[in-house]
């Protein structure tokens, strides 16, 4: 994360906390958020239960285990569509610019705008998996595996809160970002969220090979259906920084840019 | 039991509507009674929230009352609703006209809506648009029309099965004044040939211009109604309105109720009914200037129904001047 | 031309001046086949999964998906109509309020034909692939239609009962899960626990059947019937909701 100066940490405290609360107000986002990827798991381990046991299939306890990390991921990316069009929504209204024209680092603002989606993500994973233990669940990566994950789920939040971020900067219109909703839901199902890759063929196999959702699930999964690895630490960890890194390196340029032309 | 037995178009007795319940129920009409004869023009006034869409919807079918009765055109709004609907054109507050419909295509709508045959309706919406003004602009999106050009419009889709009875409700709010003339003309147009019509408006100089009679409707209860004329002579004294410096106001309301009855208001101002006429403005002036009390602006106001209402109901009408 | 057909023609015209409001109800069937189709593509490989053809699994549950929604947009329509106050002047016309809700019903059909046929195109594209007596597109068309007009009701009723946004988000949220609530990811005897119970019950299944009788085998005769009998027990139950919604306007 960026530096923030020293006596600045107050204010960005203050901004994280009022991005915290404009998301758990909203039911539009909780809903979609929370609710959603847990109906999806109940239907899913339902209907496919059965389907563990076909080839290709990895070798797992029940559906329900190998569905969390696919219902993590879904939570978080749709939890941090709505912080980066609280974004645009800030920019449409001139509050951003309130917030630029403050003595605070670039970087720290827009992290700060960030924080609550990230502090959302942690929040959805453990959520998760909390809601989903009586009926099963089990992470085989034990406690440390867990806390991956969260951290996991918190960077996947700053990651695709600051690619959006980076589209609401450009466009400054919450329209623009509400609408690339349905590219996130594209991208989530031509992966391995939902089932496994080795089950597919043809076109999807290859597009889920190529997704890096695809990865970034897989990450999760394997910490909760294999034992604690370092490589599945790594990719539920490394995967989420390294978008986050370029999607705030990109969505600093955009901010400069948008500065420099006013 | 309808108890009508007048065959005036617009018949109401009692009409009460009520919403919410218990502790929150609201009277937004309060037993209203109304008798509009066959080819008044009638002004229903009121603020904001007195009742007056609510008693227009009523009569025109979209609301049902909460109790009484009307017939409207001879028919019972609630038993013979159909036969109401056929009877009255309705141009409602907003012009509320779907924007991404053509002038020609709503009024062709309407005239299906109302039944008007088949070989008819490409003519009778042609006339309707030639005779608004708006020929030039009728395959043009409503969306793209001025406000002007809309309620001109709504006027149209009003008029196209030729009501005998005609409800406009705040037809001119929020009009320029030129595109306000213009409707006017149209109203007494239509009047002249021999259409009733109920005019809401929160304006008095409409009411006073186009209406043969008006109703004053305050808290959901008509509070006066009759010819302007006779109701701003009952009022009688004509108003003094003056205004002083903010320290000697409360001296300065001792020497006017000297005068007359105090009237309502702007802030700022006073106002007192001059009992024995306009003659006395001398006197009044003398009567301050003797206490010392500098008059920063007077004038004298021949009673309107601006007076009216304020005396009917205890306060201003907004929007009146 | 009669007021039902003069609204209806109001509606269908709006959709080529508004497309932003139709075309998204229209690519989520399509989007839902394709992605359904390749994503569980490995279903078929389940123990008793009646087809080896994903797609065929999968196209008519997004057929009827398409078209439940293309009735809802009616829905939509109707509240921004109830908003402007358009509705109001469309009130107070003397044509029977049977003809005013005709007008929605007839241009959802018109709507949920669009999103049939294209739905159908995709799915066959992908590899779906009729089988037995070549009642497919019957299947199909039928619920179709069927939800298209239960859509339409459910969406109108709530739209006079709530007039804003909020029945919008009612009727998606309660249709979707409606229909999830089905066997529209594997078949019953596929499944296991819960929702086997639930899909068992739920009316929806049998519209579901339907729609698959052209593309699945061992659904028959009696799969029609009861699936037909439903649509229509459910549309007479949802046209009586929109009918008695639009006259507690007038309360």
């Amino acid at each position: 994360m960026t530096a923030v100066a020293i006596g600045r940490r107050e204010q960005l405290i203050a901004l994280s906390w009022r991005s915290v609360l404009s998301i758990v107000r909203q039911p539009s986002v909780v809903v979609p958020s929370l609710v959603f990827p847990l109906f999806f798991v109940a239907l899913g381990t339902s209907s496919f239960g059965r389907a563990v046991n076909i080839p290709g299939f990895p070798v797992v306890d029940s559906f329900l285990d190998f569905a969390l990390a696919g219902s993590v991921v879904q939570g978080v990316l749709f939890g941090s569509v709505t912080s980066a069009t609280a974004l645009a929504t800030d920019i449409e209204t001139g509050f951003f610019d309130r917030l630029l024209a403050t003595p605070s680092t670039r970087a720290g603002i827009l992290v700060g705008r960030l924080a609550g989606a990230m502090a959302y993500g942690l929040a959805q994973t453990l959520f998760f998996t909390l809601v989903l233990f009586p009926f099963g669940l089990s992470i085989k990566s034990g406690p440390i595996g867990l806390l991956a994950m969260m951290i996991g789920g918190l960077l996947t939040a700053l990651a695709v809160g600051s690619v959006m971020s980076t589209m609401a900067i450009r466009t400054g219109s919450s329209e623009a970002v509400q609408g690339s909703f349905p590219l996130i839901f594209i991208l989530l199902f031509f992966s391995s969220a939902f089932f496994p890759r080795q089950t597919m063929s043809g076109v999807y196999r290859y597009i889920a090979n190529v997704n890096p959702i695809s990865y970034l699930v897989e990450g999760f999964r394997s910490l909760t259906i294999e034992s604690l690895t370092l490589q599945a630490v790594a990719q539920t960890i490394l995967i989420p920084a390294l978008i986050a890194v370029g999607g705030l390196a990109l969505s600093l340029r955009s901010l400069r840019r948008r500065l420099a032309a006013s | 039991m309808p108890p009508q037995s007048s065959n005036a178009p617009i018949v109401a007795r009692n009409l009460v509507r009520t919403f919410g319940s218990g502790e929150r129920l609201i009277r937004a009409v309060d037993g209203v009674d109304l008798e509009v004869a066959a080819g008044e023009v009638f002004g229903f006034l009121g603020p904001n929230g007195a009742g007056k869409s609510t008693t227009v919807r009523m009569l025109t079918t979209l609301l049902r009352p909460t109790s009484g009765s009307a017939t409207v055109a001879g028919f019972d709004i609630v038993s013979e609703a159909d036969s109401v609907r056929r009877s009255i054109g309705v141009a409602l507050q907003d012009a509320a006209i779907d924007p991404l419909m053509t002038g020609m295509e709503l009024l062709k709508l309407q005239a299906v809506l109302y039944g008007i045959a088949r070989g008819e309706q490409h003519q009778r919406a042609g006339d309707l648009l030639e005779r608004v003004g708006l020929s030039a602009a009728a395959d043009r999106r409503v969306g793209t029309y001025s406000g002007g050009m809309r309620r001109r419009l709504d006027l149209a889709l009003a008029l196209i099965h030729e009501p005998t009875v005609l409800f406009l409700d705040e037809p001119t709010t929020g009009l320029d004044p030129m595109s306000r003339l213009a409707l006017w003309d149209e109203i007494r147009r239509l009047n002249n040939d021999g259409t009733t019509v109920l005019l809401t408006t929160q304006y008095l100089e409409e009411a006073d211009q186009l209406a043969d009679r008006v109703a004053i409707i305050d808290n959901g209860r008509i509070v006066r109604d009759g010819r302007p004329d006779e109701l701003k002579s009952e009022v009688g004294a004509p108003t003094l309105l003056i205004t002083v410096a903010e320290h000697a106001t409360s001296a300065a309301e001792t020497v006017l109720a000297q005068f007359g009855e105090s009237r309502p208001t702007a802030e700022g101002t006073l106002g007192v009914g001059l009992r024995d006429g306009a003659g006395e403005v001398s006197a009044v002036v003398r009567a301050l200037d003797a206490l010392g009390i500098n008059v920063e602006h007077l004038e004298l106001r021949a009673p309107s129904l601006d007076d009216v209402f304020a005396e009917a109901t205890g306060h201003r009408l907004e929007g009146a001047s | 031309m009669s007021a039902s057909t003069g609204l209806a023609t109001r509606s269908l015209r709006n959709i080529r001046r508004l497309p932003s409001a139709f075309i998204p109800a229209l690519l989520m069937p399509v989007f839902q086949v394709v992605s359904f189709s390749g994503t569980y593509a490995g279903v078929t490989q389940m123990p008793g999964f009646p087809t080896d053809r994903s797609v065929n699994w999968y196209l008519p549950m997004a057929v009827t998906m398409g078209a439940s929604f293309a009735g809802l947009g009616t829905g939509f329509s109707m509240i921004r109509d109830l908003q402007t106050g358009f509705y109001d002047r469309l009130r107070m016309a003397p044509t029977t309020r049977r003809q005013l809700l005709l007008g929605p019903y007839l241009a959802a059909w018109a709507r949920a034909l669009i999103a049939v046929v294209l739905v159908t195109l995709v799915g066959l594209a992908l590899g779906a692939r009729p089988v037995g007596s070549g009642l497919g597109m019957f299947g199909l068309v039928l619920a179709g239609v069927g939800m298209a007009t239960i859509g339409t009701g459910w969406g109108l009723g709530l739209a006079y009962r709530f007039k804003d946004m909020r029945a919008a988000a009612i009727m998606q949220l309660t249709l979707f899960l409606g229909l999830f609530l089905t066997d529209a990811q594997t078949p019953i005897e596929v499944m296991q626990g819960w929702l086997q119970t639930v899909a068992r019950w739920n009316p929806l299944t049998r519209v579901l059947h339907v729609a698959r009788m052209g593309f699945i085998d061992g659904l028959g005769g009696r799969d029609l019937l009861i699936g037909t009998l439903v649509m229509a027990g459910l549309a007479g139950i949802t046209w009586m909701f929109a009918l008695s919604g639009l006259s507690s306007l007038d309360d």
